[in-house]
């Protein structure tokens, strides 16, 4: 059963173009790998953050709309909270 | 609460009527969602509090579903915890 689902998250400013796509595909094969998908990649491009994050006092914003089971969270939050070129994520759920 | 007071020294709190109704009850196409800032900017005080029911008129219900919308904005450096000016 797959369930909506909104993943933030906030890459590291310094990336270029080419890293913010290949990172925007890791994130996207961590979904498939749970056995969810996406729907929608929405990118906010840099942003000033309120409050600097590692140092960091600006980040790409990036908002994916996915489906996946929920026990999918677990695994992808895992991933998230490794890579170190995401300051910050965020999942939610859309269901009403 | 804002008409307590008396007594031990200090001018009585001026009284602020509350607005009557909820914004979100009263409006269903404003959602709230923690991505909206220019919607959570305005259920917080200049410090950078979440500025209470009393003061909003916003109804039990949508004030926890903004409480927790604020809280996801911080934590997604939308908003600020509190303002430099008041740390």
């Amino acid at each position: 059963m797959l369930r909506s689902y909104e993943l933030a998250y906030i890459a590291d400013p310094d990336l270029d173009e080419e890293a913010l796509n290949s990172l925007e595909e890791t994130v996207k094969s961590w979904i498939e790998a749970a056995e969810g998908r996406t729907t929608n990649v929405e990118r906010w491009g840099k942003r000033k953050l309120a409050y600097s994050i590692l140092k960091r006092s600006e980040g790409y914003y990036f908002i994916f709309e996915t489906e996946m089971p929920p026990q999918a969270g677990r695994a992808i939050e895992r991933e998230l909270v490794l890579s170190e070129q995401v300051l910050r994520f965020l999942i939610t759920s859309r269901d009403q | 609460m804002a008409t307590r007071s008396r007594g031990r020294g200090g001018p009585r709190r001026s009284f602020r009527r509350r607005p009557r109704t909820c914004q979100f009850c009263s409006d269903p196409s404003k959602i709230i969602d923690y991505k909206q800032t220019d919607v959570l900017k305005r259920l917080i005080k200049d410090t950078g509090k979440i500025r209470p029911r009393r003061d909003t008129g916003t109804c039990a219900k949508h004030q926890r579903a903004l409480a927790k919308a604020i809280k996801r904005s911080r934590h997604m450096a939308l908003m600020a915890f509190t303002t430099r000016r008041y740390r």
